[in-house]
């Protein structure tokens, strides 16, 4: 039986996409499940325009049993942390081009793996903190629950007692994100560990193996080399996949030469332990993917970032008759982020066919609130969404890959310009002269607009940010030609 | 046993306070000195405190509440001051769960609510 708390006053009949149902009374106008980038963002927009609104959100431990508090994937595991400890790295190289510089110091520089992960997971709990207080200042009701359909205009909430309770809402949000993927090989759960478990791990990895290629692999043992731990990435095929491949490899070749080692072409097939510890040891066996060959390599720690999982298969979707991709458990929405059944709605990580970053989850979340409740129209707009990966060379990007762009347009209808160029700051600590790219793709047909736009170097996404605005706004390779350049720094390249 | 309360006034005080209670959750609200009329220099203070003290009674068993004077307003308008430096405290009154990351400062701590939950947070 549903658990309703009644209100006093009976609900006027909602027009919902047109139909007018029988007047319910339901407990909230808008649950959202899934306290993370866009679910908290269209939990706070509702609220302003006061919306009764709930958010649960949980964290299932992951299998080394490790948790989380409110912010989503972005805030603990993710974005957050990671660009912390990409800066703690960066300092290490910092102070090593300082002494070209003339700063003098006689101790060696070592990194002390705690003090960083305290400090950032102190930040990380103010977050934490912070939108607990802006959840209940915006009146906006919040469970630390799993949230999961249970029939229509119904979920069922469990906290970590076990405790269930029923709730009804007259639309849902779902925001659920994803969760790292494992091997399913022996070992992999018992043994390794994910991006779920690094940036609060509370002991130095030590020697570590990442498996995968994505960017969170390559950040990750970007970052790792970068504090001086010995990294090695197994790669299974080919580097960031879906983003420009010149790119990608310029990527992997300065990280090979700056000390990560790169095994080409080989799955883990298990992990075994060789010897309990904060970190032990562990042994990998891998097989080729393109023969026979076996190989074993020793670490302390594995780092599994193979790709991520929509959470998406236990929220009880068939309860209601939410579609989802079978295969990819992603769920196809239309371009306002409706499901199939419209009171139903989804935005973030989850969607097919959609970009898995921050910042569209929370502009997708507050464009939907709005248009719901504030009679907007406005929809996302996923066309050229800039984006930065932060591997020890940075890499941003808006717009088409080169590849992308030849097969959407022809290679006779781009024109492609590009440069090297060496940032002043690395003159002088003789850093590499030759590494640092940027690549912008023109449609030629089209005035030359620009379409896509690269670059590799220091603060990349400081730089991207600002032509990602330009190609918002239509801007031609003339238009850029004719922009004067800030004198000196990196991004003048392009003008 | 359910919670208590101390009353200190100045950093080291408060220091050797808390370590005196290390293991038991500590909450502690920083205000302004107080007058020979008991008034404070911090009329955001002045207002916070009744909203604190109603809500005390939600601590779980266990805690110590330390109500903490800082000094008056020539030393805590210095930057330099122990409670800014070391406790990173930005202002008067702030309420917070000590060793964590969690605090309410100024109008924050007037929201009967949000000490609530800063006294009932998992």
């Amino acid at each position: 039986s549903v658990q309703a708390h009644k209100e006093d006053k009976p609900q006027k009949p909602m027009e919902v996409n047109g139909l007018t149902p029988a007047p319910h009374s339901y407990d909230y106008d808008l649950i959202v499940i899934g306290g993370g980038s866009g679910g908290l963002a269209a939990a706070k927009e509702a609220a302003k325009y006061e919306k009764k609104v709930m958010v649960v959100d949980f964290v299932k431990p992951t299998p080394q049993g490790n948790s989380w508090g409110l912010g989503g994937t972005c805030v603990n595991v993710g974005c957050i942390p990671k660009k912390l400890m990409h800066q703690a790295a960066l300092l290490g190289q910092a102070l090593q081009d300082s002494r070209k510089f003339g700063w003098q110091f006689t101790e060696e520089v070592k990194h002390n793996w705690m003090t960083m992960t305290e400090s950032v997971q102190n930040y990380i709990g103010s977050l934490n903190w912070g939108y607990r207080v802006a959840l209940r200042d915006n009146k906006v009701t919040y469970e630390n629950a799993y949230g999961e359909f249970v029939g229509p205009h119904t979920i069922k909430a469990t906290n970590k007692r076990g405790v269930e309770k029923l709730y009804t809402a007259e639309r849902f949000l779902i925001a659920t994100g994803e969760r790292p993927r494992y091997l399913g090989i022996p070992g992999d759960k018992e043994y390794c560990i994910s991006s779920d478990d690094l940036f609060s791990l509370p002991y130095c990895p030590g020697k570590t193996l990442v498996v995968g290629a994505s960017y969170v692999a390559l950040e990750c043992a970007g970052f790792l080399a970068g504090l001086g731990l010995d990294v090695t990435v197994m790669v299974r095929s080919i580097l960031l996949r879906g983003f420009d491949q010149d790119m990608a490899n310029k990527i992997g070749e300065y990280m090979k030469e700056h000390g990560v080692n790169f095994i080409r072409e080989f799955v883990p097939t298990k992990v075994e332990q060789l010897e309990e510890g904060t970190p032990g040891r562990l042994k990998v066996t891998a097989k080729s993917t393109t023969g026979d060959r076996i190989i074993e390599g020793e670490y302390n720690t594995v780092l599994l970032a193979i790709g991520r999982d929509p959470c998406t298969r236990k929220i009880g979707l068939d309860k209601v008759g939410v579609n989802i991709n079978e295969k990819t458990g992603k769920i196809p929405v239309s371009d306002e982020e409706q499901t199939n059944v419209p009171y139903i709605y989804a935005v973030g990580d989850i969607l097919q066919d959609k970009l898995e970053l921050t910042p569209v989850a929370i502009q997708a979340g507050r464009l939907l609130v709005r248009r719901l409740y504030a009679g907007a129209t406005t929809k996302c707009d996923y066309v050229n969404v800039p984006t930065t990966v932060f591997t020890p060379l940075e890499y941003g990007a808006c717009g088409y890959s080169e590849e992308t762009a030849v097969e959407k347009f022809g290679e006779e209808n781009i024109e492609v310009y590009h440069s090297h160029f060496w940032p002043l700051e690395w003159t002088v600590p003789s850093r590499d002269n030759n590494k640092c790219y940027a690549k912008i793709i023109c449609n030629i047909q089209d005035n030359e607009r620009v379409i896509g736009f690269h670059v590799l170097g220091p603060n990349a996404g400081e730089v991207t940010q600002g032509f990602a605005a330009a190609i918002k706004c239509g801007m031609t390779k003339e238009q850029l030609d004719n922009t004067i350049g800030i004198h000196p720094v990196c991004a003048e390249v392009c003008t | 046993m359910g919670w208590e309360e101390t009353q200190v006034r100045g950093y080291d005080e408060f220091m050797r306070t808390a370590q005196r209670y290390h293991g038991r959750p500590i909450f502690a609200l920083f205000c302004g000195d107080k007058d020979a009329e008991g008034r404070s220099w911090c009329p955001d203070c002045v207002t916070a405190e009744p909203v604190v003290r109603k809500e005390l009674h939600n601590l779980p068993d266990e805690s110590v509440f330390i109500y903490c004077l800082v000094g008056d307003r020539a030393y805590w308008k210095d930057p330099n001051n122990e409670f800014r430096r070391n406790l990173k405290l930005t202002g008067v009154p702030t309420l917070l769960k000590y060793g964590t990351p969690q605090k309410l400062v100024e109008e924050e701590c007037f929201k009967a609510e949000l000490v609530r939950m800063l006294f009932t947070e998992d």
